[in-house]
């Protein structure tokens, strides 16, 4: 084994061990990744238990109790049907939670099913690959969402669906770019020639080697989604209220009302911009650590 | 009315006569002398859309908006008897006129003929169309062009079948006279080919040309099309020699009055409201309720007026299915919702209760609610007891679920329904809301698939077509089903009627019955706001003076230069 | 080389045809015909004229033959006329293009202007205070949604200043400056946004390369440091900024339609959006075919690009 390949198995967690020493290491050397990570696990942790959590239902109406400002009994205040920002917050968590991974774990997958055996296969098939994604990445993804918003109507697996496929297929380009590189490395060319399979080449050299941009990939892509909601919820193709999305809020009741309540605004739009910057420092963060090239520089 | 009353009335109009003749040249001093020049920047009604068509031939509904500077019609709104002068009419319906406040535009006079039954219109002499490179030289309007205009609307193929049906032949007798002859009487007659929807005289080289291309337009207007980019503006600039004059302060002015006139396309409403705020806009014609605070702070030199939606907000019931052929479930409904804490509370006060399908602004068709009788005072007080009563009666004691699809274009719908299921549920109702995309939602509509609830707006039009449109069987913005040949038949006779006080009274009586039999729950409407800047001058909030039509507004507009100088824009 | 460039450019005609077939059958099937919404639009229409309006737009025949009509017309360079204003699709084509690729290639010189330094010094200084506080500035730009931006920048300017962006559009080649007045400021809020992903690729690629062979060669060959950066670095660091560029091709020429709606830009993305929801289907297809074809070609120059950036990369035939 090369020693390329040993730091890469290293840079894993094995044992038990090895987790909690990884931990330290992220606090020691990452501090503002370690902060970024409590952050996203209270955010996790929020968007689980939001049923437990908040004082008042998701879409409890009471218009005696409009566009009332943060207060004791209500946090954030009250949005313009009376209903309690705070709890919505909480349950909007949950959404976020839900849409984020989920699309974003799709796309992943595709990213490195589509961008792996392309990169790593050349020739005739990567072709073929590469003229489909082309093909699929000059699909406006507006048509492609607004004839399924106009079929099935608009809702949250349609949103995640066709996220999912959309970031999926265009970052296996990314991805594919990676695998290109690596796989001119020596040590490839190496295990090639000592007769490896193809298979155990993808999964003991290449894959680890392009784990540093997948993870990258990972969590850019939750907040990139939960942004994306934003996006078409503010176009109104997103998932349709009384869901209480963060995006679904700020770019409804959120803009409609930023004069007369700014914390229906304010709420959504915060959380967003937090936890968003917190998932991309801590992919950042897990990325640096786990790179077996990073491992030993400052 | 009572002898008191009479009496009062009588005073006050002696008043308002006498006031300007005693003050009159005062006033004629005081207000400011009108200025030529400038530029006019308006965000209008409908600053959402832009130009659909230029081509009268394509009917389409947008038409006369966009078009209404250049391209004029036989009838238009009398502007004179608009409250700014001291008349009584707002001009904010969108497509009626009092029958007192219409004037002749290209036709000066005219006059009926009986045996065969017909009009015989006679133009204004000297009306010029300008020189328009490539399509025509100046030259004067005749009846040839009038003729040529309606005959085109008529074989197009995108034309409304009926709509001219009760028109027999047009023809021009002489160089200024045209003569209608009709098969039959239709109390629209002036509506539909006169100051309508689709009434516009173009030159007969239309024919020889590209109608469709704007850059092809060219008509008697005060304004002619200059430029086109779409999605963002439209710029229309002065007619040199337009015919028409206006009278301020005892002097006649050739208008128009500003040089270039600018119509602004803006989606986005926080866009709307910044450029209106920084002097960008010189008039926003459609303003929320709920933003008005906010700008009457930041911006409080504007000057406002509001005017109640001409367009009615209510859930469509479908009566030819279970439950809601019960009319004793389609009133239970109407009972259960709050409508007094919809006013209060979701449009802050801004709104009234009963507005749709008539609408206060069309005098002497319209009553009041305290008018009406009990039966249908009882559909807008909030009484949750006595709805469950009827249901009970009806077999539901229990409620029942249903479907409602709603537009998940309209915000505001996406807000109110869940208030109104919030109240239908207090009496075991519930709601399963179906949100759809914009032409999903209308196409469930028009080809009669749509779910037993409707959640919609739908405009009013006129007093005739408001009830028609929805009412009357088979209809396509029926989506309640509603079916009652009787009704029908009222409804023919209407347009056959010829004495106005006589279809007013028609009208009133099928107004009780719709509301009535309550085949929506009928939800209230709210107030819009209109705003513009001080230097606006000889406009009052006016919004059209024809179907759609805006143009005659904006030639009587002008601005006064100094005045914005000074104010630092 | 160029055997590979022109069986792309082979490759680009079947695939463009057929995702544009597609296209073309798929907005037709969408609920809510464009016969309905203009039946309605007509208060008084009833049933019996959907024929009469059908035969007039051609919607009556059946689907392929539609399509070939289309596709043959298209190939002459004629994409039909929009159903609700008749205007020729290629001539508001030609209009909104060049709108929209110059937002998109502004905001992207925004995002590598502030990109590629960021990411640069944030690699080879990496972990100390600098390379914090810009690539959490950058992650920042990236964490505010677009659309949020641009109401901030539009709301408030006004309400405290009395001061709003120029809305009135006028072409580039008519007032360049005026053009370019108003699309800056939509294009620096894209391009801070786009900033971010490129400022990290950038960063991680420069890592990744700075600890390779080469360049410890080259240190320990005593060259300084910058020209060692500047020179071989810094070229291989950029492949997964030129595959950026790559992916942003279809904001390039397909717009982004929040921002356009916010400023009042007349581009592709709205043109799209009001055309699906109109069901406008020549202006669709059109629409969908040039971005088909400007993306494709992009992307054909990424790929030669990576032929020249990255030396082990060969192109075989």
């Amino acid at each position: 084994m090369t020693t390329a390949a040993a730091g890469a198995l290293e840079g894993l967690p094995q044992e038990h061990g090895a987790f909690t020493g990884f931990l330290l290491r992220l606090v020691r050397k990452k501090l503002l990744g370690a902060a970024s990570a409590v952050v996203f696990v209270v955010f996790l942790l929020c968007g689980i238990f939001a049923g437990v959590l908040a004082p008042h239902g998701m879409n409890e109406i009471n218009p005696i109790n409009r566009m009332k400002p943060p207060s004791l009994e209500f946090p954030f205040g009250t949005d313009n049907l009376g209903r309690d920002m705070f709890s919505r917050i909480l349950y909007g968590a949950r959404l976020s939670v839900i849409i984020g991974f989920c699309a974003a774990g799709l796309a992943t997958v595709i990213s490195v099913v589509v961008g792996v055996t392309s990169g790593y296969l050349r020739g005739r098939f990567d072709m073929l690959m590469q003229r489909l994604v082309d093909a699929w990445m000059t699909f406006p993804d507006l048509v492609i969402l607004i004839a399924v918003v106009s079929v099935v109507g608009p809702g949250m697996p349609q949103v995640i669906v066709i996220l999912g496929l959309l970031y999926g297929i265009a970052g296996s380009r990314i991805v594919r770019g990676a695998v290109v590189g690596v796989r001119e490395n020596l040590y490839v060319d190496a295990a090639q020639a000592l007769g490896a399979g193809t298979l155990r080449i993808l999964w003991r050299h290449i894959l680890p080697n392009v784990l540093p941009p997948v993870i990258v990939l990972f969590t850019t892509r939750v907040g990139v989604v939960i942004l994306a909601e934003a996006g078409l919820s503010f176009l109104g193709l997103g998932v349709p209220p009384p869901a209480p999305t963060w995006g679904g809020m700020l770019s409804g009741s959120g803009r409609a009302y930023m004069y007369q309540g700014p914390w229906l605004a304010l709420a959504p739009g915060l959380c967003l911009t937090v936890v968003v910057y917190s998932i991309n420092m801590f992919g950042d963060a897990l990325r640096d650590l786990l790179d077996p090239r990073m491992r030993g520089t400052g | 009315m009572t002898r008191t009353r009479l009496m009062a009335r009588i005073l006050g109009l002696a008043l308002v006569l006498a006031l300007p003749l005693a003050g009159g040249d005062a006033a004629g001093q005081g207000a400011p002398k009108p200025q030529y020049g400038g530029t006019l920047e308006i965000g209008t009604v409908y600053v959402t859309l832009t130009a659909l068509s230029w081509d009268p031939q394509d009917w389409n509904w947008k038409l006369n908006h966009d078009t209404g500077m250049f391209y004029e019609q036989l009838f238009a709104a009398d502007l004179d008897k608009s409250v700014r002068k001291g008349g009584k009419h707002k001009f904010y319906a969108d497509a009626w006129l009092p029958s007192d406040a219409i004037r002749g535009e290209l036709a000066e006079r005219w006059e009926w003929k009986e045996n065969p039954l017909s009009v015989v219109l006679h133009l204004r002499k000297g009306i010029m169309f300008p020189e328009k490179p490539g399509v025509m030289k100046a030259r004067e309007l005749t009846a040839e062009d009038v003729v040529f205009s309606y005959d085109r609307l008529d074989k197009s193929p995108k034309k409304i079948p009926t709509y001219f049906d009760h028109i027999a032949k047009v023809e021009a007798r002489d160089k200024y006279t045209v003569v209608f002859t009709f098969k039959e009487y239709n109390a629209e007659w002036d509506y539909r080919f006169g100051w309508g929807y689709y009434s516009a005289i173009v030159p007969k080289e239309m024919a020889a040309v590209d109608a469709k291309n704007w850059k092809n337009a060219v008509g008697t207007g005060p304004f002619q099309l200059a430029d086109f980019v779409q999605s963002n503006s439209q710029t229309y600039v002065k007619t040199p020699g337009y015919w028409d004059t206006e009278k301020l302060g005892g002097t006649v002015y050739k208008l128009p009055f500003v040089d270039k006139l600018v119509y602004r396309t803006i989606k986005d409403e926080a866009t709307q409201h910044s450029m209106l705020r920084s002097g960008k806009l010189d008039m926003l014609e459609s303003i929320r309720w709920s933003v008005v605070d906010n700008l009457k702070k930041s911006a409080p030199q504007l000057k406002w007026s509001k005017w109640l939606n001409m367009s009615g907000t209510f859930l469509a019931m479908r009566v030819d299915q279970k439950p809601f052929g019960d009319i004793r479930v389609r009133r239970a409904l109407n009972m259960a919702v709050n409508k007094q804490e919809i006013v209060s509370a979701y449009y802050g006060g801004n709104a009234e209760l009963f507005a749709y399908p008539m609408h206060p602004d069309y005098h002497g068709y319209f009553e009041p609610l305290d008018k009406m009788p009990a039966s249908v005072k009882e559909l807008f007080t909030y009484d949750p007891a006595k709805a469950k009563k009827l249901l009970a009666e009806a077999g539901y004691p229990n409620g029942f679920s249903f479907k409602v699809q709603v537009c998940s274009c309209s915000p505001d719908h996406m807000d109110l329904l869940p208030l109104v299921a919030g109240y239908l549920e207090k009496v075991g109702v519930k709601l399963e809301i179906q949100p759809m995309e914009y032409g999903a939602f209308l196409s469930a509509m028009t080809t009669k698939t749509n779910a037993p609830g409707y959640f919609m707006n739908n405009g009013h039009t006129n007093p005739t077509t408001s009830i028609r449109k929805s009412f009357v069987t088979g209809q396509t913005w029926n989506p309640s089903q509603y079916s009652d040949p009787a009704y029908d038949r009222k409804m023919q006779e209407v347009y056959l009627t010829r004495d106005e006080t006589k279809r007013q009274q028609m009208l009133r009586e099928m107004t009780v019955e719709i509301l009535d039999k309550a085949p929506y729950v009928w939800l209230p409407t709210p107030y819009i706001f209109t705003a513009w800047w001080p230097w606006v001058q000889n406009y009052n909030g006016e919004l059209r003076a024809g179907a759609v039509r805006p143009g005659p507004i904006y030639a009587r507009i002008w601005i006064d230069q100094e005045m914005k100088k000074k104010m630092g824009f | 080389m160029l055997p590979y460039i022109s069986r792309r450019l082979l490759a680009l005609i079947p695939t463009l045809f057929f995702a544009s077939l597609i296209v073309f059958v798929t907005v037709r099937l969408i609920p809510g015909s464009v016969i309905d919404m203009m039946l309605s639009q007509n208060d008084i229409a009833v049933g019996k004229d959907r024929a009469q309006l059908e035969a007039a737009l051609g919607l009556d025949r059946p689907m392929y033959v539609q399509y070939l009509r289309w596709a043959g017309a298209a190939l002459r360079g004629d994409l039909g006329r929009s159903l609700w204003q008749n205007t020729p699709v290629t001539s508001q084509l030609l209009e909104r293009l060049p709108v929209t690729f110059e937002l998109g290639l502004l905001a992207l010189m925004v995002a590598l202007l502030v990109a590629i330094p960021i990411g640069v010094y944030s690699a080879v200084r990496q972990d100390n205070a600098g390379d914090y506080l810009t690539r959490s500035f950058s992650i920042l730009m990236l964490a505010v949604p677009s659309f949020w931006m641009g109401t901030l920048v539009m709301v408030f300017p006004s309400i405290w200043w009395g001061w709003s962006p120029e809305l009135k559009f006028v072409p580039f080649r008519v007032e360049p400056l005026k053009n370019l007045s108003q699309m800056i400021v939509p294009a620096v809020i894209l391009g801070t946004s786009l900033s971010a992903v490129t400022m990290r690729l950038t960063r991680t690629m420069m890592l990744e390369v700075l600890r390779q062979d080469y360049i410890r060669t080259a240190w320990a060959k005593g060259l300084t440091e910058r020209p060692v950066v500047m020179r071989h670095a810094l070229r291989n660091a950029l492949i997964p900024v030129v595959t950026l560029v790559g992916l942003q091709a279809p904001l390039l020429i397909g717009g982004a339609v929040i921002l356009e709606q916010i400023f009042v830009i007349p581009g592709m993305g709205l043109l799209l959006l009001e055309a699906v929801s109109q069901r406008d289907y020549p202006i669709i297809t059109g629409v969908f075919l040039v971005i088909g074809v400007c993306v494709m070609l992009i992307n054909l120059l990424v790929d030669l690009s990576y032929g020249t950036l990255d030396p082990r990369v060969r192109y075989r035939g």
